[in-house]
């Protein structure tokens, strides 16, 4: 019986052992995938590699891990970091936080437009300040970006401005006349002057009331025939070298004596007349019937059949040029520089009397005939001038477009559209319910007139009103690629921002200097590990090799953890996680003195390494606990340095106490069996216990 | 073993000057503060070429934007700091520089910009300061925690009170450090240096905790009798586990200091000497204060 229980007793020991030497074995078998799984976790890239060389070389068809990059601080990468402050004193405390989120909203899509990757936008109150924080990695162009977000695009619509001028009063047209009267009487007087032979250049630097020519001694140059002198140029024609005018002439300006001198050959002119076959998509074409392709095709026909006889019926029966109705196509005299530059140059270079076309320009093709070509004179003058004054003087000239009440406030979306054919690049404006109204307001009352569009002042496009819009679509046609009309667009659909923002902090990484503190923090970091791994291994030999084993399954594991969590690593969280690795080893260096003291007392190895952990365990989670407050309250700190710090910091020391605890135990527990009741020289120098130590 | 307790009139004097040399510093000189605390901008740029001579990009830049501390940075980098500057004016900043440098070859590239305005600069300030003190109590109160069961032979707000003198002296003395490194070397305290004492102050307190826990299991397993002896013994077991850990820390950041670039050398430095001295105080500052408060109170 006794003997029986003795078998069974010991037979239940080696099972348990069993058991228990299983359990240890699943528990390294577990360590190893789990440091196999990290590994290929953090580093997915050299994995797939590996992959693609076995798939290439045995064809076994592999799947490739996905991967998934460090997410990078803008230090590392490069980028901007951009402190906003939003004025938001001019509103009550409700509104404040709503006003303040609007922004947020609005700087987002206009930050979203830039094709930055992964841009953020937040906001933070700061006692009564609210603030918002842009983060732009990888941005290039600060300057642009900076001016996209602090930005108003500003949008409007205006119409022609028909008010007739305000009439003069009758007292001032009194005054008026009364000056004019004098301004002749003058005139007439310095008339004589010059009759009597008087010099005119003398006279003229005593009282031209001409600044430009005055101190030229009334010197003009030459004067061709489209510049603002019409009247002087009609004189000029009629007199001859060296005369002076016998009478006052009179121009916009006031009363004229003028003194011709030489005449020379100036720019040619040309007299022609021309058909325009327009098509959908072409500047000013408001009733396209071809796309591009059949208005030159078009084009291409009416010149073949066109002749000196019948151009004006063709004109007449064909163009798409609004005037053709009045003049029959005919264009008249022109100068250089009144056509767009591929007209002029083609009808320049054109003979006299010669058909040419199909000429494409951004109207559509024109078939032009050139009917007389000339060379126009131009004469030198002298002048002395006495200003009149005319109502435009007294009553301030007319503002050309009169504002209405659409704006981009009434705007609902704007996106790009462009013609296939022409390629030609719109952006189209779609308005809410209330700017339908007023566009079709708008766009009735003008029909055959301009509405201009305005964007921050400026006008970007006028185009003339065919028909009442109805639907509230409206496109901008300008001169604009297709960059320049999705940012157009992306800035409208972005709108204004309720509240105005200045950017009262700026930090922006050039990406040189991002990557190269990421190799030196990289290259510390390894150097760093190495030396810990180094000093491990010579001090705590065996169980300094199992510690340098489970060190790099926590570093392993804690990479894998920031990358799972996404945990952004900035330069201040590598050196964070490089720290974590220095106190990563504290546990392991707490456990393997406290084993060094058991064993020294006497334990058997197994005791020792039992009593160790249990022992240290506290002294473990007590300094890592401080580490951990510090590391908290440096979170609630705030800005991005320390967040990045502390983060990777408080990831590494929990993560520590894990890898630490779990894995160097499990590893200890494998290999205590192989050696000696007592240890040996591997193990921490450990040796059998003297006598008196026993004591 | 080392008689640690016994030579105590050594450390305490050794530990007494580093810290009147200390406290002399920051009165003396005070830290100088980064542009985190006062507002202002720091760009960095890098010729391609040539880099031209600090007094004349100095001059060049003082005659448009006033003030402006103009060093060189790497063999090919310069900083040029200066007061709070708008988007328009660090545009004008580049500009100057790149019509007076930008000839042949040579390109003016922007590496880094950081601007602070005055009410950033403000709140970090006020935050800091707010962090410093909210860290300190919340540490004082673990400390409170973690010796709230020993009583005897000393009760356990004696063991906190030397825990935070220790801490103090680590404190103290990194910043007394900084001071003078400011006032000779023109190294500014940041926010990161910030975050340096206020990681020290959680880390340091460690290896005091390791130290008293083992004077409290001592204390509790032999007799209180001979309590110099029994402390001193403690710190003896204690040293190697002490001295290695904090080895272990000090490696990586060290390493971090010469190779990991301009923006974290001083803030590893400054880790550098707190953890250091977090090690070195628990041994020769606090264990040794526990038996002078002890014979003080006994002669009493």
């Amino acid at each position: 019986m006794s003997a029986l229980g003795r078998f069974s007793q010991a037979h239940l020991d080696t099972m348990v052992k069993t058991d228990i030497r299983g359990k240890i074995r699943w528990g390294i078998a577990g360590i190893f995938a789990l440091l196999f799984v990290s590994v290929i976790f953090v580093s997915p890239s050299s994995f797939n590699r590996g992959i693609d060389w076995v798939n290439d070389t045995i064809k076994l068809g592999l799947p490739r891990v996905p991967e998934k990059e460090f997410q990078l601080g803008l230090d590392l990468q490069g980028g901007a970091h951009l402190v906003y402050e939003a004025d938001t004193t001019a509103l009550t405390q409700e509104e404040k936080g709503s006003a303040v989120e609007g922004v947020r909203d609005v700087i987002e899509r206009r930050v979203n437009g830039m094709g930055v990757s992964e841009p953020q936008v937040q906001t933070t109150k700061v006692s009564d300040a609210y603030r918002l924080v842009v983060e732009l990695p990888g941005v290039t162009d600060v300057e642009q970006a900076i001016a996209m977000i602090g930005g108003t695009p500003i949008l409007e619509f205006k119409e022609e401005n028909t008010e007739p001028p305000r009439e003069l009063t009758a007292e001032e047209q009194k005054q008026m006349d009364e000056y004019n009267a004098d301004a002749k009487k003058r005139a007439q007087d310095i008339l004589k002057r010059i009759k009597n032979g008087e010099n005119i250049e003398a006279v003229a630097r005593e009282v031209s009331e001409d600044q430009a020519s005055k101190n030229n001694g009334g010197y003009m140059n030459y004067v061709g025939s489209n510049s603002a002198y019409t009247e002087l140029y009609e004189w000029a024609v009629s007199a001859s070298e060296g005369t002076t005018s016998q009478t006052l002439v009179e121009s916009v300006q006031g009363y004229n004596i003028l003194k011709r001198g030489a005449e020379r050959d100036g720019g040619k002119e040309v007299q022609a007349s021309h058909i325009l076959i327009c098509y959908l998509g072409a500047q000013g074409c408001n009733n396209p019937i071809y796309n591009k392709d059949e208005a030159r095709a078009k084009a291409q026909e009416l010149y073949n059949t066109a002749n000196a006889e019948n151009f004006e019926m063709l004109a007449k029966e064909n163009s798409t040029d609004p005037s053709v109705s009045e003049n029959g196509g005919d264009l008249g005299w022109f100068g250089t520089g009144v056509m767009i530059p591929a007209f002029e140059t083609a009808v320049f270079q054109a003979e006299k009397g010669q058909i040419i076309g199909p000429v494409e320009t951004d109207f559509g093709f024109h078939i032009i005939y050139k009917r007389d070509e000339r060379t126009t004179k131009e004469y030198e003058l002298w002048r002395i001038l006495i200003q009149t004054q005319s109502e435009s003087d007294i009553v301030p000239p007319q503002d050309t477009w009169k504002n209405t009440a659409l704006s981009g406030k009434q705007l609902d979306r704007s996106e790009v559209v462009s013609d296939p054919q022409t390629g030609s690049v719109q952006v189209a404006l779609n308005f809410d319910d209330e700017g339908k109204d007023l566009f079709a307001d708008i766009t009735s009352r003008n029909v055959g007139k301009q509405v201009a569009i305005f964007l921050d002042g400026n006008v970007i496009s006028a185009p003339v009103v065919q028909t009442a819009i109805m639907d509230g679509r409206a496109v901008i046609t300008g001169s604009f690629n297709v960059k320049e009309a999705q940012l157009l667009s992306q800035r409208l659909n972005a709108g204004a921002l309720p509240v105005p923002i200045s950017l009262v902090s700026q930090q922006t990484i050039g990406a040189t200097l991002g990557s190269k503190s990421l190799t030196q923090s990289l290259y510390a970091g390894v150097v760093g590990v190495l030396l810990i791994m180094v000093f491990m291994l010579l001090y705590y030999r065996l169980p300094g090799l199992l510690s340098v084993i489970s060190l790099s399954l926590y570093i392993a594991l804690t990479l894998a953890v920031f990358k799972l969590i996404g945990v952004t690593l900035t330069l201040a969280g590598i050196a964070g996680f490089i720290m974590s690795i220095g106190m990563a080893v504290d546990a392991n260096v707490l456990i393997f003195e406290r084993l060094k003291e058991e064993l020294k007392e006497g334990k058997s190895l197994k005791a020792g390494v039992e009593e160790g952990f249990v022992r240290a365990w506290t002294s473990i989670r007590d300094s890592n606990i401080s580490t951990l407050i510090s590391c908290v309250l440096l979170i609630w700190l705030g800005t991005s340095f320390v967040k990045g710090f502390a983060v990777t910091l408080s990831v590494g020391v929990l993560m520590s106490m894990f890898t630490a605890i779990t894995i160097t135990r499990v590893m200890l527990r494998f290999v205590v069996p192989w050696f000696h009741h007592h240890g040996n020289r591997l193990f921490l120098g450990g040796r059998k216990p003297r006598m008196e130590d026993l004591k | 073993m080392i008689n640690f307790i016994g030579n105590r009139k050594i450390s305490y004097v050794a530990s007494g000057l580093l810290f009147a040399v200390a406290v002399f510093g920051l009165i003396a000189y005070g830290l100088k503060p980064s542009m985190d605390f006062t507002g202002g901008s720091v760009l960095e740029v890098s010729f391609t070429e040539e880099r031209p001579a600090v007094p004349e990009v100095r001059s060049a830049v003082e005659s448009a934007l006033g003030n402006a501390v103009v060093q060189t940075s790497g063999d090919v980098s310069m900083i040029v700091k200066t007061r709070f500057l708008s988007e328009e004016e660090h545009q004008q900043l580049l500009d100057i520089l790149r019509t007076n440098y930008e000839q042949g070859e040579q390109k003016v590239l922007e590496q880094r910009f950081e601007t602070i305005g005055p009410s950033v600069s403000a709140q970090l300030k006020q935050r800091s300061m707010k962090a410093v003190v909210v860290v300190c109590i919340a540490i004082i109160i673990f400390i409170a925690y973690s010796f709230r069961k020993v009583s005897k032979p000393i009760a356990s707000w004696k063991y906190g009170i030397i825990a935070v003198i220790a801490l103090i002296h680590d404190v103290t003395i990194t910043a007394g450090v900084f001071a003078f490194l400011g006032r000779f070397m023109n190294v500014e305290v940041d926010i990161p240096f910030v975050v340096a004492l206020l990681t020290i102050l959680g880390y340091s307190v460690n290896d005091t905790i390791v130290v008293f826990d083992r004077v409290r299991e001592n204390l509790i397993r032999r007799n209180a009798e001979h309590f110099d002896e029994t402390i001193n013994f403690a710190v003896n077991e204690t040293m190697a586990r002490s001295i290695n850990t904090t080895l272990t820390t000090l490696f990586p950041l060290a390493t971090l200091f010469f190779f990991g670039g301009e923006t974290i050398k001083y803030f590893s430095l400054a880790l550098w000497i707190g953890i250091f001295l977090g090690a070195y105080s628990s041994i020769f500052v606090a264990s040794p204060l526990l038996v002078t408060w002890n014979k003080f109170a006994s002669r009493r």
